[in-house]
């Protein structure tokens, strides 16, 4: 008896010991870290993004992510609000009577974050880097296009193209791959896109100063910085993949601001909202978030098959329910509001009977006692490809999945990370992919342009598109349009290249996304930019 | 027969016993009447009714596509409960032959099977499914796959263990010294001596199994959207729990009760039929 209660007092000897210490260590660190943000007066804003921020570099692509690119490195001309293109590190430009030489005039007071010199031998020297690997920017037709790069003296650049290309200013306010790299970030072989950078040494306003892969980067204000210096000293980009993880970190005052799209939910972003706790902020629409189906598997090869398909979706449904109405139905591939893409077309609306109508008429009839529609002893088995890090596009595909069953056509969803996700889809290995434009400034133009090539860095258009008996004459008239300089017959091919798209029927247009902004009172300035892919960090501040 | 008698009585004793297999019978009886008792189809999708409280047609609502979650739960009963006892008949019909050879035969065989063994069990079994089903993709067959390759093993060292203090009795030996052929051995003095214990031993680990499942249809690695399961459920409620607890919290409950019902019975097994040790690899 004596000794089972010593025991048992041991024991609680020992976990008081262990508690104590637990407790005093806790308090210890919090009294450390209050020291530590009283000497630090810099002001830091945190936030997250779903994937790591990859080597940083201006001429490669996956996993490079936009803004971060866009954070450190600069075009030689800005896209801005509208699509008109404004000065930056060229402070004016001459184009030639035909529209095919461009000279630069670049600004003379822009250095390198590593006090190297920005002058017109580097912009050659980027540019020259990027040609070397023509083949992997196929996607950007400018950089097709272009003859010869020259420096004609210190601060004067000459771009002479083959033929007159009315994008060419557009294209170079790309985010990727035509922005600058310091001399000294250029690898010993030069190829900055086979051999990676040295450093990361741009022009823009931020500097990478700390990062560790798939957690955390950090960049600093670039002191040097020649246009308006940003207000606030540090950024922290935390890597967050799950959309609820991130709610909860701002929630926990551990993020300053939510900013993106499907990075979270329109759920949670309904849930902060209404919370009345936060600021939130929904962009004008952007891009279009769509159906792809892949015309050369078996059943999305045929045209009634897509037709009814695009029938068969109750976008107003999901427009309803899970945007809570937040987004536009879409009814083309782009918005309306962009150039040349206001088309005249007979929107595909809902109608379910027409969609059984138009599957019975393609063969795939219902057989009795089975839930699934077959034709020749086979199901109808569509595999629908959706990424996973994307926090709306499962919601969307359950949907889908749940609506299409009532029609008798069984929607398999293969959930895939983002990596694996473009590999599966650039194969073709699906028959319905969840994708979605680029937005400006890469809409429509650069985006039609990708369908025409099988450039590893453009889009899974291409192939879906081979199926298509009229691929060849859609892909001839994308080249053609892009090279046309007359502006009536421009618009005349546009409308015809997105009209037979549409009437082909390969695409399924749900909604125009929006960017959304979840911040807290205490920051200001978080106003939407005109790329999509930009965070606007130089304007944000905190109080 | 002796032992039967004590056996019945003992287990008669047990009052958890006879709540945990009332328990356990009445799941069985869920997942094998599910169609019947299911007041809705689990898959069938009305968006417009969408995360809706109790109601006579819904009587515990419905998820964020609009689905009857009672009727979710109760074909649950059916995916979970299916695979688990699948995965442990698959590991069984593996692990039993393969333990017994092991052990009787001894020696070099048992020797090499013992370092395949330890191989294997270096690593944390949950972990190492979790990559075999990461390589093989997700979908119900991977994650029985995986589940049954990575975690044999462990029940097959337990199995060989029981042999391996069953060989050396008297009446094995007198059975080899009477020249009995080694097939009839294992089949009729061997088996019959440890497949009490194998049988406590798989009550007590399918729990886990079960636990196992749901955690991988959670991370959406097992069970494939529509299907109803229990672990995805519980994912599909993430985004809503803090204004739909209920969402997450249904699903949870059927979870425990399972998994403990089944623990209990496991426990209250191994007492009646007095087995001291039994030591189970899910963790």
């Amino acid at each position: 008896m004596f000794i089972k209660q010593s025991k048992i007092l041991r024991n609680f000897l020992v976990l008081l010991v262990i508690l104590a210490s637990f407790i005093t260590g806790c308090s210890n660190k919090a009294t450390e870290q209050d020291n530590a943000s009283v000497k630090d007066q810099s002001k830091v804003v945190t936030f997250s993004m779903t994937g790591d921020i990859g080597d940083l570099n201006p001429h490669t692509y996956f996993p490079n992510e936009f803004f971060s690119q866009a954070m450190v490195y600069e075009s030689l001309v800005y896209y801005g609000k509208g699509g008109e293109i404004q000065p930056w590190l060229a402070e004016s430009w001459d184009i030639s009577k035909d529209g095919k030489e461009y000279v630069f005039h670049l600004r003379k007071d822009v250095e390198f974050s590593d006090d190297s010199k920005f002058n017109a031998a580097i912009v050659k020297k980027n540019f020259d880097t990027i040609l070397d690997n023509r083949k992997q920017h196929e996607w950007v037709e400018l950089i097709n296009q272009i003859k010869n790069t020259e420096a004609l003296d210190e601060y004067t650049f000459k771009l002479t193209l083959n033929n007159s290309y009315y994008p060419t200013l557009q294209e170079l306010t790309y985010i990727r791959p035509l922005r600058f790299v310091g001399e000294a970030a250029f690898p010993d072989s030069q190829d900055t896109f086979k051999d990676g950078l040295k450093s990361q040494i741009g022009t823009g306003p931020w500097v990478l100063s700390e990062y560790k892969k798939n957690e955390f980067a950090v960049f600093t204000r670039n002191e040097k910085y020649w246009g308006t210096k940003p207000k606030v000293d540090k950024v922290v980009v935390k890597v967050i993949t799950d959309g609820e993880s991130r709610v909860l970190a701002f929630e926990k005052n551990e993020l300053d601001f939510i900013f993106g799209n499907g990075v979270i939910s329109q759920d949670s972003f309904q849930f902060l909202k209404d919370s009345g706790k936060y600021e939130t902020k929904l962009s004008e629409p952007t891009a279009t978030r769509t159906l792809l189906f892949n015309t050369n598997k078996e059943a999305t090869k045929d045209h009634k098959v897509r037709l009814a398909l695009n029938y068969a979706f109750n976008k107003q449904a999901v427009i309803d329910n899970i945007f809570y109405g937040m987004e536009k139905k879409a009814d083309t591939l782009f918005p309306p509001v962009l150039e040349y893409t206001k088309i005249d077309i007979n929107p595909y609306d809902y109608d379910v009977a027409r969609a059984e109508q138009l599957l019975d008429e393609a063969g795939w009839k219902k057989v009795e006692g089975k839930p699934f529609r077959e034709k020749d002893g086979k199901e109808l088995q569509l595999e629908f490809l959706f990424n996973s890090t994307d926090n709306i596009q499962k919601s969307i595909a359950e949907f889908v999945q749940g609506d299409y069953r009532k029609l008798g056509i069984d929607i398999k969803l293969t959930s895939q990370e983002t990596n694996t996700f473009w590999t599966t889809a650039f194969q073709g290995n699906y028959d319905i992919l969840f994708t979605s434009t680029w937005a400006v400034p890469f809409d429509p133009h650069s985006y039609l342009a990708s369908i025409t090539t099988d450039s590893e860095n453009g889009g899974p258009d291409y192939t879906a598109l081979l199926g298509l008996p009229e691929k060849k004459e859609i892909d001839e008239k994308i080249k053609k349009v892009l090279l046309t300089t007359d502006e009536k017959e421009r618009k005349m091919l546009y409308t015809d290249i997105l009209s037979t798209l549409h009437d082909r029927a390969v695409y399924l247009p749900i909604s125009y996304q929006s960017n959304v902004a979840v911040y807290h009172k205490n920051i200001s300035g978080l106003d939407f930019l005109p790329q999509e892919a930009e965070v606007p960090l130089t304007t944000i501040d905190v109080e | 027969m002796k032992l039967k008698i004590k056996m019945r009585r003992m287990l008669l004793k047990h009052k958890l016993m006879i709540i945990s297999s009332i328990i356990i019978l009445g799941m069985i009886g869920l997942a094998l009447f599910a169609s019947f008792l299911a007041p809705n189809d689990p898959n069938f999708v009305d968006i417009a009714q969408k995360l809706q409280g109790p109601s006579s047609q819904f009587p515990l609502g419905t998820d964020h596509l609009g689905r009857c979650i009672l009727s979710r739960l109760i074909f649950g009963t059916q995916t979970s409960l299916g695979t688990a006892i699948l995965v442990m008949g698959l590991m069984m019909f593996i692990s039993i032959p393969l333990g017994i050879f092991a052990g009787f035969i001894g020696g070099k065989v048992d020797y090499l099977f013992m370092r395949i063994c330890d191989t294997l069990m270096a690593f944390p079994s949950f972990l190492l499914s979790l990559a075999l089903v990461g390589i093989l993709g997700p979908g119900l067959f991977n994650l029985i796959l995986a589940m049954v390759l990575v975690q044999w093993v462990y029940y097959a060292r337990v199995i060989r263990g029981m042999v391996l203090g069953v060989k050396e009795q008297n009446f094995i030996v007198a059975a080899k010294v009477c020249g009995t052929p080694k097939f009839i051995i294992i089949m009729k003095h061997i088996l019959p001596a440890i497949i009490s214990q194998v049988v406590v031993l798989v009550f007590m680990d399918i729990g886990g199994v079960i636990l196992a499942i749901s955690s991988l249809s959670f991370l959406g690695l097992g069970i494939q959207p529509p299907e109803a399961e229990w672990g995805m459920m519980i994912n599909d409620s993430k985004p809503f729990f803090r204004n739909y607890p209920s969402l997450m919290l249904y699903p949870g409950i059927m979870i425990f009760i399972v998994v403990i019902a089944f623990n209990l019975f496991g426990e209250a097994l191994k007492d009646a039929l007095d087995i001291k040790r039994v030591g189970g690899g899910v963790e």
